[in-house]
């Protein structure tokens, strides 16, 4: 026992020091109060003009007081609850807790099986959600691809109906316009139980995004209000391109990122205090070369830290960015640049780090990166963790017992603790080289790929109640004959 | 050709101002406006062509470039400069996505072609109208959404129902469009990137 100490500190890390992160603070209340954003929403202008935002056509200007005031009332910490009730897999958002999950809406999908990069289909959907459900340091699901095997326009509400089925981890959802949204937030709600079920237990997070630089569309805020209006937690979360659709220095990036998002956040706010609300987003550089958006280059994992801090700092919880790669194939460079940014990701610990398992710069979604990336997780986690200082891990009495030229291999004091304090690879392999031959001479990328055809041979999901099913079918029903009725 | 080789370096630095003014020298010297274009604006871009390939020089360098040489083509306005072709160029209906669509805007421009930019949300028809109007050689549509997409299809068919298919070329580009869509809605060609879609342009004026 000890008084007036610190006795456990896992890894500490910081970037920006407080000065930094108060004038990146300004800079994006200056970006929103004297150049504003285009909103291309008129009940948005309508609804920001009344509580004293500025608006000139389309341009709308917010006085800082407006984005205090909303962030004032938008919560720090809120949970997000598996539709299996297993407090396990719920997602506590808050200080210290950092999450991991895939990305949404990639162009094309790397098949599972056979690794060939192609179009997207309602079984990849599944296939997706079965896998985060059984990856053990994979918390949200998103489905890494856009369905393409049923008109595009349905996309978003079968991947949403599709993925529920398959995993009772928490889905972060997306629609291209509030038709869609209102239809994944009434399966969601049966899911739940219920519209008052929901509001209790919130079981999803809906993700839109502004258009970076400082455009807003309508289809966008059309679904922030919806979210707002049905206290939906949301994302609001720009993909600022450095050089190309934001500045090419790194402070300036991070500010009209946060700029942009709190654009959803004061009209979140407005319409429903207390919405929960994740400010985000993906904030990287444009390969001047290639021209790509450079998902593995060391600047987003600098930028996404920088932009974590800056949440936190104004106390909103950051939807960041980890574990993704410009590598066509997962590779060594796959490896390491999801290595990297998912190390920064929990060191800054950004609270819900998706696009894990996107390659070739977020334009292919890969399983095979997504199970490599869980095995990374964990082994980052385990360093994050850091070193605990007690009488017991400091040992003494057994160092002096053992003692000089003793063996600790067979020791009581070994044998209650290495499996805990050491870290067990699963994909990773340290066996000797015979071993490793004449066990297949396996690479990485192999055994990724033999785990994932395991997972998807084996494992079964949690089922949905009869009744969600029956819903399921019905809203979808509904979506068909939406999409039938807009076609004539 | 002092002058003219001055011209050139200043288009190849990115210098608009002095581009403006020695090509303004060389036409007050009486020099043709042919002479000026291929000697000294064209023979910059091939330089800044080759410097782009090699890694030397980058996307923002070649933009300015193109600004500088935009620059030295506007003082010739006068005189009868020949593009190589004309590109009506857009985003789709529904779709306000430009960074794509504007950065081959300016490699077409750069490469000889006189762009006709309708910006964001462009639907079919004006597309059609647009290539009737200037004489267009090519349509390019660019998309980033999968929704979207669609009314690349739809400009084909006005094209069609206009009876100017095969008269003007459609090329399309964008993260969710692929070679076989570009099959799918018989487009003329689909490009990756910028500088191959200035590639698929030339081939097609040629062709």
């Amino acid at each position: 026992m000890r008084a007036n100490q610190q006795t456990h500190q896992t890894v500490q890390f910081r970037l920006l020091s407080e000065d930094q992160l108060e004038e990146i603070y300004r800079a994006a209340l200056h970006l929103l109060e004297y150049t504003g954003l285009d909103v291309h929403n008129a009940e948005a202008r309508a609804l920001l003009s009344s509580a004293v935002a500025w608006v000139d056509g389309l341009r709308v200007r917010l006085p800082s007081s407006m984005v205090e005031k909303a962030l004032a009332s938008s919560p720090r910490s809120f949970t997000v609850f598996s539709r299996e009730g297993k407090p396990g897999k719920d997602l506590h958002i808050g200080p210290g807790r950092f999450y991991y999950g895939p990305g949404p809406s990639c162009a094309s999908f790397m098949d599972a099986r056979t690794g060939a990069v192609r179009k997207y289909t309602r079984a990849d959907a599944q296939a997706v959600a079965t896998v985060c459900d059984a990856l053990p340091s994979v918390d949200f699901v998103e489905s890494l691809g856009t369905i393409g095997d049923i008109p595009y326009e349905l996309a978003d509400t079968y991947e949403f109906a599709e993925m529920i089925a398959c995993t009772g981890k928490p889905i972060v959802a997306w629609s291209y316009a509030e038709a869609g949204c209102r239809e994944i937030h009434q399966m969601a709600m049966a899911v739940a139980g219920g519209e008052e079920a929901f509001l209790r237990r919130p079981n999803y997070i809906f993700y839109c995004e502004p258009l970076s630089p400082l455009v807003s569309t309508g289809e966008a805020i059309d679904k922030v209000i919806y979210c707002a209006r049905h206290r939906i937690p949301l994302i609001f979360t720009p993909c600022v391109i450095g050089g190309a659709t934001g500045p090419a220095t790194m402070a300036a990036i991070v500010a009209q990122a946060a700029a942009e998002s709190w654009l959803g956040l004061v009209v979140s706010q407005l319409l429903r205090p207390g919405t929960p609300f994740c400010m985000g987003g993906v904030v990287l550089t444009m390969d001047m070369n290639q021209t790509v958006p450079a998902y593995g280059a060391p600047e987003l994992s600098l930028l996404q830290a920088g932009l974590t801090e800056l949440a936190h700092y104004v106390g909103l919880p950051l939807w960041t960015t980890g574990g993704c790669t410009d590598s066509k194939r997962v590779d060594e460079q796959a490896a390491l640049e999801g290595a990297l940014s998912v190390l920064f990701a929990g060191l800054s610990g950004g609270d819900l780090c998706h696009d894990v398992g996107y390659i070739e710069s977020g334009t292919t979604g890969s399983l095979q990166q997504l199970v490599m990336m869980d095995e990374v997780i964990s082994y980052i986690k385990r360093i994050i963790r850091g070193i605990e200082v007690t009488p017991e891990t400091m040992a003494v009495e057994v160092v002096d017992r053992v003692g000089p030229g003793g063996s600790f291999l067979a020791d009581d004091h070994t044998l209650s603790h290495f499996r805990d304090e050491f870290w067990f690879p699963k994909l990773i392999d340290r066996s000797r080289r015979e071993r490793w031959e004449a066990a297949g001479k396996t690479r990485m990328a192999e055994r990724a790929q033999a785990r994932l055809i395991e997972i998807l041979d084996s494992h079964k999901p949690a089922p949905l109640s009869t009744a969600a099913q029956q819903k399921i079918a019905d809203v979808l029903a509904g979506a068909d004959a939406r999409f039938e009725s807009e076609q004539s | 050709m002092a002058t003219l080789d001055d011209l050139k370096q200043a288009i190849i630095n990115g210098n608009r101002e002095k581009a403006k003014e020695l090509t303004k020298a060389a036409l007050d010297e009486g020099m043709a406006a042919k002479s000026i274009v291929v000697d000294g604006i064209a023979a910059a871009m091939e330089v800044v062509g080759e410097k782009f390939r090699a890694n030397e020089f980058f996307v923002p360098e070649l933009l300015i470039a193109q600004r500088a040489m935009k620059e030295a083509l506007g003082m010739m306005s006068g005189e009868s400069v020949d593009y190589i072709g004309t590109v009506v160029i857009g985003t789709v209906r529904g779709d306000l996505h430009d960074i794509g669509k504007n950065l081959v805007a300016a490699m077409l421009e750069g490469a000889g072609f006189k762009v006709v930019d309708l910006g964001v949300d462009v639907s079919p028809e004006k597309f059609v109208e647009t290539a009737k109007a200037q004489s267009a050689n090519l349509i390019a549509m660019s998309a980033l959404l999968t929704t979207t997409m669609g009314s690349m299809k739809d400009t084909v068919a006005t094209l069609g129902s206009e009876g100017l298919k095969g008269k003007v070329k459609v090329i399309i580009g964008g993260a969710p469009v692929t070679q076989s869509y570009a099959d799918e809605i018989k487009a003329d060609g689909y490009a990756p990137d910028a500088a191959s879609a200035v590639d698929l342009a030339k081939k097609l004026i040629a062709g």
